[in-house]
């Protein structure tokens, strides 16, 4: 995903000045997404140069000091609904505990059961962790909530995986 | 955190509960001899939640059996708030599960002719409390779960989690203070999965102690500690003991 259309969606909303998207998008995301002020001024300006957004007219005389209010414009909802209609294509396989599992299995000087060991120990605690801030959580927080059970299921499927591992390496005998 | 009274024993916050010394269970299949558990020490302690992780077969209900007084160890002992449990006769050992010991399955096991506060309220009544004592005691467990207003329903016209956390307000209802569970979301879906693994958080902030027998990660993660069995072995452990 590009910042550029979490700024459209925020500008979908309504009119706003630069320096509120920052914070409303972090809002919006539970803060799973942290966005420096540079980056957001940066892609309105190739939103601008692309014809998604433009200047509100007016708001630059009436509150200069704080600069343009931004609002989408028809060719940028288009592009909005049609991000939204696209499914998320997957990544290769390339995260690094596949890779470091991969190889410690290739190498007869490491002991990969013990590298599956640990990792599980410490995705276990990782899920632990994230458990723990779910029960700060309140029902009604659904953001907040659905960032947790994103990271949960996600450590979730790294735990199974690596129980899936310690299964097939100990099948095949090997260290 | 004060002392907590359990039975005619005083435990202190954090002081071993459940405690497993050399344990092993052999099972006879036919001429052949299965080792489903152990050699296994372990110390839980009053007030912790443990989750038993492990592949099917990897010995995680044998030892929930252990725990819970309904099944007796081949060798070595099992220590509960100080007591040998194979010093105990049949008699006493029942005593043991009703008042002391609450047990959660994943199916929910309500007796489907009694309503929920009276599926609550039958294991007091069996140990020979007064009707209006364990009616009361009763509404107090369903209210704590949230299942009040249901409490003169039968089961069949509860859902499966309604079901379950009449189930866990019948497993800690009265002076009991350990929690055994077995796979009790196997057959829930996974947001009333984790209403239930809330309540046994709930329990176990209460000070009850709780073990939780599951192969789900997720599930796991509500607990203080988690111990990986596998051939009825001890093989890892996360979480603080």
């Amino acid at each position: 995903m590009s910042v550029r259309h979490g700024l459209l969606a925020m500008l979908a909303e309504e009119t706003v000045h630069g320096y509120a998207l920052k914070s409303r998008f972090e809002e919006r995301t539970a803060g799973a997404w942290p966005l420096n002020i540079g980056q957001v001024y940066t892609t309105l300006g190739r939103l601008e140069r692309d014809g998604l957004i433009e200047a509100d007219p007016g708001s630059e005389v009436e509150e200069a000091h704080r600069g343009h209010r931004w609002r989408i414009t028809g060719v940028g909802q288009n592009e909005l609904r049609e991000w939204y209609r696209s499914p998320v294509g997957d990544d290769p396989v390339r995260d690094e505990l596949t890779i470091k599992v991969l190889l410690a299995i290739a190498d007869p000087g490491t002991d990969s059961s013990e590298v599956v060991h640990r990792q599980r120990q410490a995705t276990m605690q990782r899920l632990q962790s994230l458990t723990l801030k779910k029960m700060e959580v309140g029902l009604d927080e659904v953001a907040e909530m659905l960032l947790l059970d994103s990271l949960i299921l996600r450590a979730d499927a790294e735990a199974r995986w690596l129980n899936l591992c310690d299964e097939r390496l100990r099948a095949r005998g090997l260290p | 955190m004060s002392e907590r009274v359990v039975g005619e024993w005083t435990l202190a916050p954090g002081s071993p509960q459940l405690v497993l010394q050399g344990v092993t269970r052999f099972y006879e299949t036919g001429a052949e001899t299965v080792r489903a558990l152990g050699p296994l020490d372990l110390r839980i302690a009053a007030g912790e939640f443990v989750a038993l992780m492990g592949p099917s077969g990897s010995g995680k209900s044998t030892a929930l059996a252990l725990f819970g007084a309904l099944d007796t160890p081949s060798e070595g002992r099992v220590l509960l708030n100080g007591r040998d449990l194979a010093g105990l006769s049949l008699d006493a050992l029942a005593a043991l599960r009703r008042r002391e010991i609450g047990f959660v399955f994943q199916e929910f096991n309500l007796l489907p002719g009694l309503t929920a506060i009276e599926n609550v309220a039958l294991p007091l009544e069996l140990d020979g409390q007064p009707l209006r004592d364990a009616r009361l005691q009763a509404a107090e467990a369903m209210e704590s779960v949230g299942m009040a207003t249901f409490a003169d329903r039968f089961p069949e016209d509860l859902s499966g989690g309604e079901q379950q956390r009449v189930a866990i307000a019948r497993a800690f209802v009265g002076p009991r203070t350990i929690l055994l569970a077995d796979e009790p979301t196997g057959a829930l879906d996974s947001v009333t999965g984790e209403v239930v693994m809330r309540l046994l958080r709930a329990q176990c902030e209460k000070g009850r102690t709780v073990v939780l027998v599951t192969h789900d990660s997720t599930h796991a993660a509500w607990a203080d500690r988690v111990l990986h069995l596998r051939d009825g072995q001890l093989v890892g452990l996360e979480g603080t003991p």
